[in-house]
């Protein structure tokens, strides 16, 4: 993705041509609803989310000061829009998000196949409180980048790096014999 | 700043499929964006008729102040100075009362309730 490219048509944006908006949409859709989806891990939530973070992001392109790169503002307007959304799930679902699943996946996941435990694992992770959930998705979607990660949560490294720390540890301390498992498939 | 060794989680959570936006969306999107251009610019707070009511208010909150400090200091039976301020507000309440103010406060204070309820009930969404 070309830094210029985003530059070019927000200016044809704000000068009035909204039909240049839809490179800006074709250009970042696949990643917003990426993101979407690794928190709420439905497809049809995850497309409807990112629809509404694009219009955020038509709604505040204005506000973008070029000294940040488009992609760190789009991320993190998508973010905090994910965010205050994820929030409002409903009772039912919040419900079952809590840590007490974490015992269950880990009861699982003792006889079952690589995707499934990766699957367990994922579970896992969205069971996690908030804050850790939100480090550790954020963390992997930019590939192991602390400083992107802390870029679109709008928080500083040291408190995502000791999120990251937190939340590995819980899902370690709540899965210990599929992870160790998996450690001794891995050096094998 | 990415750490240089992998432990298996990392493995397991780099490994994520990817979701191919489905074929509609960038034209769904467009729609909403174009319905957003199109739509009326949200109508301004309306100054010019607020202001009068605004400047009563101002006016009556200082003639208020104005009226409670400047009520004689009383002394108690001790001879001690009361703390005349309190001494004006009782007046003011008991006149606030001969017009039902308690009353509206409740009225008010059952809205706000109301509305924090609907509120919370409709997931923070209007």
């Amino acid at each position: 993705m070309d830094a210029r490219d985003d530059q070019d048509d927000v200016e044809k944006v704000l000068a009035g041509d909204i039909s240049a908006f839809e490179q800006i949409v074709n250009r970042w859709q696949a990643p917003l609803i990426n993101l979407a989806y690794r928190f709420c891990r439905d497809r049809s939530r995850a497309e409807d989310m990112a629809q509404e973070a694009f219009l955020r992001v038509y709604r505040g392109l204005k506000g973008w000061r070029r000294d940040s790169a488009f992609s760190t503002w789009i991320f993190a307007i998508a973010m905090n829009f994910y965010r205050s959304e994820l929030r409002r799930l409903p009772e039912r679902a919040r419900l079952s998000q809590s840590l007490e699943v974490l015992e269950n996946i880990a009861a699982q996941s003792t006889d079952s196949t690589n995707a499934d435990r990766d699957r367990a694992v994922r579970r896992a992770v969205s069971a996690l409180p908030a804050k850790y959930k939100e480090a550790l998705v954020l963390f992997y979607f930019h590939e192991m980048d602390v400083s992107a990660a802390a870029k679109s949560l709008g928080l500083p490294e040291g408190t995502v790096k000791a999120r990251l720390s937190r939340g590995r540890k819980i899902l370690r301390e709540k899965l210990p014999q599929f992870l160790g498992e998996f450690r001794l498939e891995e050096a094998q | 700043m990415k750490p240089e060794r992998m432990d298996d989680l990392d493995s397991v959570l780099l490994r994520e499929a990817e979701i191919i936006p489905s074929s509609g969306f960038a034209k769904s999107v467009m729609a909403a964006v174009r319905s957003e251009a199109a739509a009326p610019p949200p109508i301004p707070f309306p100054w010019k008729r607020a202001l009068p009511g605004l400047a009563a208010l101002a006016v009556a909150i200082v003639w208020s102040l104005i009226e409670v400090f400047r009520s004689p200091v009383r002394e108690s039976a001790s001879g001690v100075p009361l703390t005349h301020w309190l001494d004006g507000v009782v007046p003011l309440i008991d006149k606030a009362q001969m017009f039902g103010a308690g009353w509206v406060l409740f009225g008010l204070l059952l809205t706000f309730a109301g509305l924090k309820l609907t509120w919370h009930l409709a997931g923070g969404r209007l």
